[in-house]
């Protein structure tokens, strides 16, 4: 199985450089602080050539952080509040958008889902940030994990 | 002269950072008007006036591609520009859409000074909308 981890590593800290101003590095499970808050994973999934799923979990806290950067309004603003899981979905829009092209080039197309959230606990968050394949990074000292999940023909 | 702008996009986070980058493009802006799929954006432009339209591809209840194929089914609708504010970056499909009269896309994330100078090709200079 194809290991994506530099991909998905190098698209996620471009992307939200760009779209909210807030710069990660990319560090072992190991590295990751907890978040006493729990985490919100976003996930999504895309057909085309390849087919399969990127998940996105990250530190509860750092939702409002985003969406207050993205918004460019402070944290504990009412609108941030209400918006901080959208604007993680929509920055695991734009992850899925570029690692599919870094995958697969600029000629293929892909039909992609709405992305979804889901709570996730601790214990849910270390099995899903120790994977091999799963990117792992600090984004403002909030924990962040990637995954790619591809069909079996697409690995 | 300002123009009318209608934001179609199921992300109001994106809606907001298009309007908010209009802004820092100093986009010369009169009304904006929000969609959050193209169901909602044709009754938008069957009721009010609008110059650009900008809109996502992949919505729920109507999708981008849907909402433009209606938009040229109708007379009027169908003069109005439409840009294309994606995250895909399909050449396939971006040639797709402009064959199917999309007149720009946009892949996100986005500066103001693409979107800016997309506005200005779109519309041949702000001084030419109609409203």
């Amino acid at each position: 199985m194809q290991n994506h981890k530099a991909l998905l590593s190098t698209v996620f800290r471009e992307v939200i450089e760009a779209l909210a101003f807030m710069f990660s590095e990319e560090v072992d499970a190991e590295e990751l602080p907890a978040s006493p808050e729990g985490y919100l994973r976003a996930s999504m999934s895309f057909e085309g050539a390849p087919c399969g799923g990127l998940d996105l979990a990250v530190s509860r806290n750092m939702c409002p952080e985003l969406a207050g950067n993205i918004l460019g309004v402070e944290p504990e603003d009412e609108r941030v509040m209400q918006k901080a899981e959208d604007a993680l979905k929509e920055l695991l829009n734009m992850v899925c958008g570029h690692v599919l092209t870094g995958l697969a080039g600029e000629e293929p197309v892909f039909d992609l889902t709405v992305p979804t959230i889901q709570s996730l606990g601790a214990a849910e968050f270390a099995a899903m940030s120790r994977r091999e394949d799963v990117a792992t990074l600090l984004v403002d000292d909030y924990p962040v994990a990637l995954a790619l999940n591809l069909s079996v023909e697409g690995q | 002269m300002a123009l009318n702008i209608l934001v179609v996009d199921d992300s109001e986070t994106v809606r907001d950072i298009i309007a908010k980058t209009l802004m820092m493009a100093q986009v010369p802006v009169g009304e904006l008007y929000n969609a959050a799929n193209g169901k909602e954006a044709l009754e938008v432009l069957g009721e009010k006036w609008v110059d650009l339209v900008f809109s996502d591809i992949n919505m729920p209840v109507m999708g981008g591609m849907e909402m433009i194929e209606h938009m040229h089914a109708n007379d009027l609708m169908k003069t109005i520009p439409v840009v294309v504010v994606s995250t895909e970056g399909s050449a396939t499909r971006i040639e797709d859409l402009k064959a199917k009269g999309v007149r720009a896309y946009i892949r996100k994330p986005f500066t103001p000074e693409l979107m800016r100078n997309v506005v200005d090709e779109v519309l041949g200079g702000f001084d030419n909308a109609e409203s």
